[in-house]
C-alpha cells in the first residue's frame, strides 16, 4: 500500500436462497445454484487461480451467505448438479452437430462444449465437488477476505425491534461462516446493506470489526462524515462501517450506461431454451416442460434491436480489456481528485453481487481479472485491499452513529415493505415471538424436543430470508415464494404444536429434518431472552 | 414498522374482547358516530406515555383495514402509534398501542463533530463526487434522493438539513448562528439567481451563497434557468429565526432557522 494514494476495495457479495426440494426428481429454482455454479463461482476460482499462479497480488473481498454455504456442501445438491451438467454437455454435442453447416454458430456450439466440459473437469477432478475448499484456500493465501453474513439472508431492519431474532440471524450466520472457512469472521454483510442503529452492538457481541453500509448510510450519520463515504467510521459500539461508493458501482451495475449492457457483449435474454424448436429441446427442460434459460446463448447485445448479431467472444474479450482499462483510468482520476480535498489516502469501497459476474454480465469474470492485471502493472495510484487491511493501516477513525438504510431501490425498505409483501411480517413477528418463548421455556430439554425446538429455528430462520419478500415484489417465482413462506409457517406451526404433546412423532420430525437440512449445528438456545 | 423516512407501517389485530371492553365504557349516545382511527405521535426524545407528546395527528380507518401505511413526512422523529375507538365529542379509547419507531433522515446530519470538522463546501464536494451531481441520472434511486436534498426542488420534502448553517455541538451547550447558506446544484450550465443576483455555478454544478440572517422572517428567491433559456425553476424558502433563548429548557428541539419553502414550476 505504500507510496499508493489510495485503497480500492473491490467486493462480491455472494448468496443464494436455500433451494432443495428431494421430494421431487427435478425442481425448477434449484437451478438458480446450478447456473451460478457454472457461470459464476467456478469461472471466479479458475481467474483467482491463475492469478496467484501469476504472483499478481490482488485482493478482493468475499461474502458467502450461509445457505449458500450449505447448499455447496450438500451431497443431493452435488449429485443433482453434476446430473443437470452431463444433460446440458449433451444438449451442446447435439448443437454441435446441429450447427456443422451455420459457421458462426457452430463455433459458439463448440465453444461451449468446451467451457460446460471444463466446468465438469473444474468441479469434478480439480474440485473434488467441494467449492467451499477452495475458497477456504484462497483465503488462507490471504487473498480473498471472507464476510460472514445473516443466516438466511434476514433483512434485518424489518426485525427491529425483536432483537433476539437480529441475534440469531447475526450469531446462527458467524457459526456456519466458522464451519465453512475455520477462523472467526472479520468482516459482515448485512444483507441488503440493511442497517438499523444498534445492530452493530449485536454484531459487536459475537466479534465483527466492520460492517458494510450504502452510501446514506454513512453520508446521513450524525455527526456528518468528515471525509463522507471515502473513510471507514466508527460506530459508537466501536464496529467500522465502510460504506458504498457510487461512482464505480454505477459503471458495473447500471445497465445503461454501464459496461455490461455494451453491444458486444453476450446477450442474456436471447437463449437456445425459447429459441429452438419445442420438440428438439423439450428433453432439457424441467419437468413441465416451460420453456426456461439453458444458458446456452448465441448473440451479443447488438444495440436496442430485436435483430441481435451472433456473439464473437474474442471480440467480448477485447471489450472486457478495454472497460478494464476505463474503470482503472476513472478509479485513478477519482482518487486523485479525492487526494486532493482530503487530507488522507481515501479508499473506494465497490461491492456487486457475485452473479452479475459471469451470470448476467458474462464477461464480468474477464474484466476482473484483467483489471487486476492492469491494477498490478499499469498503474500505481490506488492498490487493492481488503477493508481489514485498510482498518490496519488507518485505525484512528470518526465515531458517529451511521443512519438507518439499505441498498435497494428507495435506499430503505420499500422493496421489503410495500402492497405485495407487507402482509409477511405479521407472521414473521409472531414466529420469532414464539421462538423465544419457547426458548425460555426450555433452557434445557430431552433430546426429541431439542430437534422439535432445533427444528423450529431453522424454519423461522428459512422463512426469514429476504428473498421471499423480494420475489413477491418482483413478481418472477411469486408461486414459489408464498409457498415457501406458508411451507415454513406451517411446519413451524406443527412443530410447536407437537411440543404441547405427551409424544413426539419422530418419524414426522425426521422428514421435516431431511427437508430442511441445513445449519447442523444450530442450537436453539440462541433465541433466548439475555 | 419504518418504511423510509417519510413513512411508516402499522399492523394490528384486536381480539374481539378487548373492543368489547372498550365499548363498554361508551355512552349509549356515542356508539353512533364512533370511529375507528389510528393516532400517530411525535415521541421524539421523550419518554411516552410519561410525558406527553410534541404532536398527534389521527387517521380514519375503513371498519376493514388490519394495516396502514401512515405518511409522516418527518425523517429524524420517533414515532408511537396507538389504534382505538374516537367518539364525535373527541373522546379517544385506546386498544392496543404500537413499539417506538425512529424514522432515518433524509439528508445529512446538521450535527458537526469539532475533531473531524468539516465545511459544508468540503462536505457537499465529496458528496456532490459520490453522487455524481449534475454529470447525468444517478446510478439507483436513493441517489437522486441526496439530489432531491441538494437541489432546490428538494425543498418540498419540507427537509432543511441542507439549507440551515449547521450547529456546532460539543458536549452540553450549543451555539446557533445567524447565517444561512442557500446552496444545492443544478446543470452546470445553468444560470441561477437568489435574490436577484447571480451566483457562480461551478463546474459540477453545484453553488452557494451565504446569507446573514436578521430575527425574523426573511424570504428568499433562487432561481434557476436552463442554458437554452427555456426552462426556469424558482424555489421561495421562507426563513424565520425565532429565538435562541429557549435552549436547554427544552431538550431534543434544536433551535435551528425553520423554513417553509414554496415552490413554483414554469414551463
Amino acid at each position: 500500500m505504500s507510496g499508493a494514494q489510495g485503497t480500492l476495495c473491490l467486493i462480491l457479495h455472494t448468496h443464494l436462497p436455500f433451494v432443495r426440494h428431494p421430494e421431487h426428481p427435478d425442481f425448477l429454482e434449484e437451478r438458480w445454484l446450478f447456473e451460478a455454479i457454472t457461470e459464476t463461482y467456478l469461472p471466479l476460482l479458475s481467474r483467482f487461480t491463475r492469478l496467484c499462479e501469476d504472483q499478481i497480488p490482488f485482493r478482493i473481498t468475499m461474502s458467502f451467505t450461509p445457505t449458500l454455504l450449505a447448499m455447496l456442501a450438500d451431497d443431493l445438491l452435488k449429485v443433482r448438479y453434476l446430473r443437470h451438467l452431463e444433460r446440458l454437455i449433451e444438449l451442446t454435442e447435439k448443437e454441435i452437430h446441429r450447427t456443422r453447416w451455420l459457421p458462426p454458430f457452430h463455433r459458439l456450439a463448440l465453444f461451449y462444449h468446451h467451457r460446460l466440459t471444463t466446468a465438469r473437469h473444474l468441479y469434478l477432478d480439480v474440485h473434488r465437488c467441494d467449492l467451499i475448499r477452495p475458497f477456504r484456500e484462497l483465503s488462507e493465501r490471504g487473498v480473498i477476505e471472507p464476510l460472514a453474513s445473516c443466516a438466511t439472508h434476514g433483512y434485518l431492519p424489518l426485525m427491529e425491534p425483536q432483537r433476539p431474532a437480529v441475534r440469531a440471524q447475526i450469531g446462527v450466520g458467524v457459526q456456519a461462516f466458522e464451519h465453512a472457512f475455520g477462523r472467526r469472521p472479520v468482516g459482515f454483510w448485512l444483507p441488503e446493506c440493511g442497517y438499523h442503529p444498534g445492530h452493530d452492538e449485536e454484531l459487536k457481541a459475537f466479534g465483527i470489526r466492520y460492517m458494510l453500509l450504502d452510501a446514506h448510510g454513512v453520508l446521513f450519520g450524525s455527526p456528518r462524515p468528515k471525509y463522507g463515504v471515502y473513510a471507514p467510521v466508527f460506530c459508537p459500539s466501536g464496529v467500522a462501517a465502510f460504506s458504498r461508493d457510487l461512482e464505480s458501482s454505477k459503471s458495473v451495475w447500471s445497465a445503461e450506461e454501464g459496461y455490461p449492457g455494451d453491444a458486444d457483449y453476450r446477450e442474456f435474454y436471447r437463449d437456445i431454451g425459447y429459441d429452438l424448436d419445442y420438440e428438439y429441446i423439450r428433453p432439457y427442460l424441467n419437468g413441465d416442460g416451460t420453456r426456461l434459460n439453458t444458458g446456452i446463448k448465441y448473440y451479443r447485445i447488438t444495440g436496442k434491436t430485436a435483430e441481435k448479431q451472433p456473439y464473437d467472444p474474442d471480440r467480448a474479450l477485447e471489450k472486457a480489456a478495454q472497460h478494464a482499462s476505463n474503470f482503472m483510468f476513472n478509479r485513478e482520476k477519482q482518487v486523485e481528485h479525492l487526494r486532493s480535498i482530503m487530507d488522507r489516502p481515501p479508499v473506494i469501497i465497490s461491492p456487486y453481487d457475485a452473479e452479475l459476474f459471469g451470470h448476467w454480465w458474462f464477461e464480468g469474470p474477464d474484466w476482473l481479472e484483467l483489471l487486476m492485471r492492469k491494477a498490478h502493472f499499469d498503474q500505481n495510484v490506488f492498490t487493492l485491499a481488503t477493508p481489514s487491511e485498510y482498518l490496519e493501516r488507518f485505525p484512528a477513525n470518526q465515531v458517529l452513529q451511521p443512519s438507518m438504510s439499505s441498498w435497494g431501490h428507495g435506499g430503505y425498505s420499500d422493496v421489503w415493505l410495500n402492497g405485495s409483501n407487507d402482509w409477511c411480517y405479521r407472521h414473521l413477528h409472531k414466529m420469532a415471538e414464539r421462538m423465544t418463548r419457547a426458548a425460555d421455556a426450555h433452557p434445557t430439554s430431552d433430546s426429541l424436543r431439542t430437534r422439535v425446538l432445533n427444528q423450529m429455528a431453522r424454519e423461522l430462520l428459512l422463512a426469514q430470508s429476504s428473498d421471499w419478500a423480494f420475489i413477491l415484489k418482483t413478481q418472477t417465482h411469486a408461486a414459489y415464494a408464498y409457498r415457501r413462506l406458508h411451507d415454513h409457517l406451517a411446519r413451524f406451526d406443527a412443530l410447536q404444536e407437537t411440543l404441547r404433546q405427551p409424544q413426539v412423532d419422530e418419524a414426522w420430525l425426521s422428514t421435516v429434518e431431511s427437508k430442511d437440512s441445513l445449519f447442523p449445528f444450530l442450537d436453539y438456545r440462541v433465541y433466548a431472552t439475555r | 414498522m419504518v418504511k423510509d423516512p417519510w413513512w411508516l407501517f402499522a399492523y394490528w389485530e384486536i381480539r374481539s374482547e378487548t373492543e368489547r371492553s372498550v365499548r363498554n365504557q361508551l355512552l349509549p349516545s356515542e356508539i353512533p358516530d364512533l370511529r375507528s382511527v389510528l393516532r400517530v405521535y411525535d415521541v421524539t426524545d421523550l419518554e411516552f406515555p410519561v410525558r406527553q407528546a410534541h404532536r398527534s395527528f389521527d387517521i380514519p380507518l375503513s371498519g376493514l383495514a388490519t394495516s396502514w401505511y401512515i405518511e409522516t413526512n418527518a425523517p429524524n422523529r420517533s414515532f408511537v402509534v396507538e389504534i382505538g375507538l374516537l367518539t364525535a365529542s373527541g373522546r379517544f379509547f385506546m386498544l392496543a398501542r404500537s413499539n417506538q419507531v425512529t424514522a432515518p433522515r433524509a439528508g445529512p446530519s446538521e450535527v458537526i463533530d469539532d475533531a473531524w470538522a468539516t465545511t459544508d463546501e468540503l462536505f457537499w464536494k465529496l458528496i456532490g463526487s459520490s453522487a455524481l451531481l449534475g454529470s447525468g441520472s444517478s446510478p439507483t434511486v436513493w441517489a437522486q434522493l441526496l439530489l432531491r436534498n441538494a437541489v432546490p426542488g428538494s425543498w418540498s420534502s419540507g427537509t432543511l438539513a441542507g439549507m440551515a448553517r449547521p450547529a456546532m455541538v460539543r458536549g452540553f451547550w450549543c451555539r446557533v448562528n445567524a447565517d444561512v447558506i442557500i446552496y444545492g446544484a443544478t446543470d452546470p450550465k445553468a444560470r441561477v439567481l437568489i435574490q436577484g443576483r447571480p451566483v457562480a455555478v461551478r463546474k459540477d454544478g453545484t453553488f452557494s451563497l451565504r446569507v446573514t440572517l436578521p430575527e425574523g422572517t426573511q424570504t428568499m428567491t433562487i432561481e434557476a434557468t436552463s442554458s437554452d433559456g427555456r426552462q426556469t425553476q424558482s424555489i421561495t424558502p421562507v426563513v424565520s429565526l425565532t429565538s435562541a433563548g429557549s435552549l436547554g429548557t427544552e431538550p431534543g428541539i434544536r433551535p435551528l432557522p425553520t423554513a417553509r419553502p414554496s415552490i413554483r414550476r414554469t414551463p
